[in-house]
């Protein structure tokens, strides 16, 4: 998995794309380095560019959910297509984070 | 850090005493004083079997069999495949160093012996060995904790003699598969007789593979015998299990799972599902359909819900439960879940004795193993 941050004044938005899997936990560390930044009140996780997301990678998003939520900031995780949107909907994870299709 | 070399033990093999006494004083100075010595070759082989030497220190030319020719027989003849050689080279040049690597040397030292840089290769050689033997025997423990682990884990899934007694009981004949991507696995499969006439089988997958993955397993493995199963309520059953797992698991680690209740005096199929891969369903028509299977994976969090959704199983039809792997690991980039009921018909086509020998074949026959994830299958046919 690759992704490309942008920040606004209010928001942290990042584009992911590749594969989300397993062997990305290295990557989900440099996702959470973004949090650390100042003053962002929401984060965006589009995942539009995204091609595959296995189990391991539905446990990054929700990895990510707790820790937004540990420092108030809202993630919204948007555009998921394809597989990734059928392997998002069979989850459910839908009902845990806020999920923009 | 230099691991102490109080322990080691160095053979000289030399066959001037002179010199045996003076590599004695170096290798006393290098903090060794288990010493043997050999005047030649065959001497030294035999010193080798019975003093069990960490290094030897070994001269080229000697009477009888010379050094040369004692590390060859060494590496070939005793299997001493680590055991660190050091040569001394002959200060006329006669011996190419590169004859003693030929032979099987790991290192040598030019003659006339410069004191500081034999004690200095004596040490570095004795902690290297030390070093690969601590991996060694640490590597030999994990492995054999790793095998008594994958035993149990392997205690986990009902054994053959289960599913024939099972299959017996309510007239179902029952095949499985269960291949760990490594020692352990992350999945799991179990079936659960609950009275006469209904028998439930549940299939979930964690996160992950390896250690963490297999500890989750046995950690449901529990769960799941001490609460009791309500075949009226499988959804509410679902829900305790899923709150129960919520309550130890770290965020991040879940499973999918699927839990099935056969009622062969209903014939039918009670489905609950937490994000598994949608279970085919195959009907004596010779029709396939998946089945629905989307719930928040379990152990994500307190509040999920789960739904029970029931389907007619009449006799002759086929229930196949799979994890991701069956779907993520086939062929370069996966077969897809759109594949699988494909696989279904052909398989009831092509092998109504094993059907599910038929699909694994078809999908994973020829795969280099192991493959990247866990694979768990289970075929159920009414019959």
């Amino acid at each position: 998995m690759d992704f490309q941050a942008r920040t606004t004044p209010d928001a942290i938005e990042a584009r992911l794309s590749g594969r989300l899997e397993f062997t990305d936990h290295d990557r989900l560390r440099d996702l959470l380095d973004l949090l650390n930044g100042p003053g962002a009140r929401r984060f965006v996780a589009d995942l539009s560019g995204l091609d595959f997301i296995d189990s391991a990678g539905l446990g990054m998003l929700l990895i990510l959910h707790e820790e937004c939520e540990s420092r108030g900031i809202a993630l919204v995780v948007r555009g998921p297509r394809n597989e990734v949107r059928r392997s998002i909907d069979l989850a459910r994870i839908g009902e845990v984070l806020t999920i923009e299709y | 850090m230099a691991p102490p070399l109080a322990g080691s033990r160095v053979l000289i093999v030399d066959a001037e005493e002179s010199s045996r006494v003076m590599l004695a004083g170096l290798v006393v100075r290098a903090g060794v004083d288990a010493i043997a010595f050999a005047g030649d070759g065959e001497e030294g082989l035999r010193k080798v079997l019975r003093f069990r030497p960490d290094l030897v220190l070994l001269d080229v030319r000697m009477p009888r069999m010379d050094g040369l020719e004692m590390c060859r027989r060494l590496r070939r003849d005793l299997g001493e495949a680590t055991l660190p050689v050091l040569f001394q080279t002959p200060a006329d040049g006669d011996a190419d160093p590169a004859h003693c690597f030929e032979a099987g040397g790991s290192d040598v030292i030019a003659k006339p012996i410069r004191p500081g840089e034999c004690i200095a290769r004596v040490r570095h050689h004795l902690e290297k060995r030390a070093l690969f033997e601590e991996l060694s025997s640490f590597r030999r423990r994990v492995e054999a904790e790793l095998t008594q682990a994958r035993t149990l884990q392997l205690s986990l899934v009902p054994e053959r003699r289960h599913l024939e007694a099972a299959g017996a009981r309510y007239g179902l004949a029952i095949e499985s598969h269960f291949e760990t991507s490594s020692e352990l696995g992350g999945d799991l499969w179990t079936l659960r007789p609950l009275d006469d006439t209904r028998i439930a089988v549940m299939i979930a997958d964690f996160t992950g593979h390896g250690v963490t993955a297999a500890l989750n397993t046995v950690r449901l493995h529990t769960l799941i015998d001490r609460i009791p199963l309500d075949a009226g309520d499988p959804a509410g059953w679902m829900m305790a299990l899923n709150a129960a797992l919520k309550a130890t698991l770290p965020v991040g680690q879940f499973a999918t799972a699927f839990l099935g209740i056969i009622d062969v005096a209903a014939g039918t199929l009670t489905g609950v599902g937490a994000g598994s891969p949608n279970p085919a369903l195959w009907l004596p028509d010779g029709s396939v359909r998946l089945l629905e299977s989307s719930g928040l994976l379990l152990g994500v969090s307190r509040k999920a819900s789960y739904v029970s959704r029931t389907v007619a199983l009449p006799p002759g039809a086929a229930l196949f439960l799979y994890s991701d792997a069956l779907i993520e690991c086939g062929g370069p980039a996966g077969i897809g879940q759109q594949a699988v009921p494909l696989l279904v018909g052909a398989a009831m086509a092509g092998a109504p004795g094993r059907p599910l020998h038929h699909v694994l074949d078809r999908v994973f026959g020829g795969r280099p193993r192991p493959l990247a994830d866990d694979l768990t299958a289970v075929w159920i046919t009414r019959l």
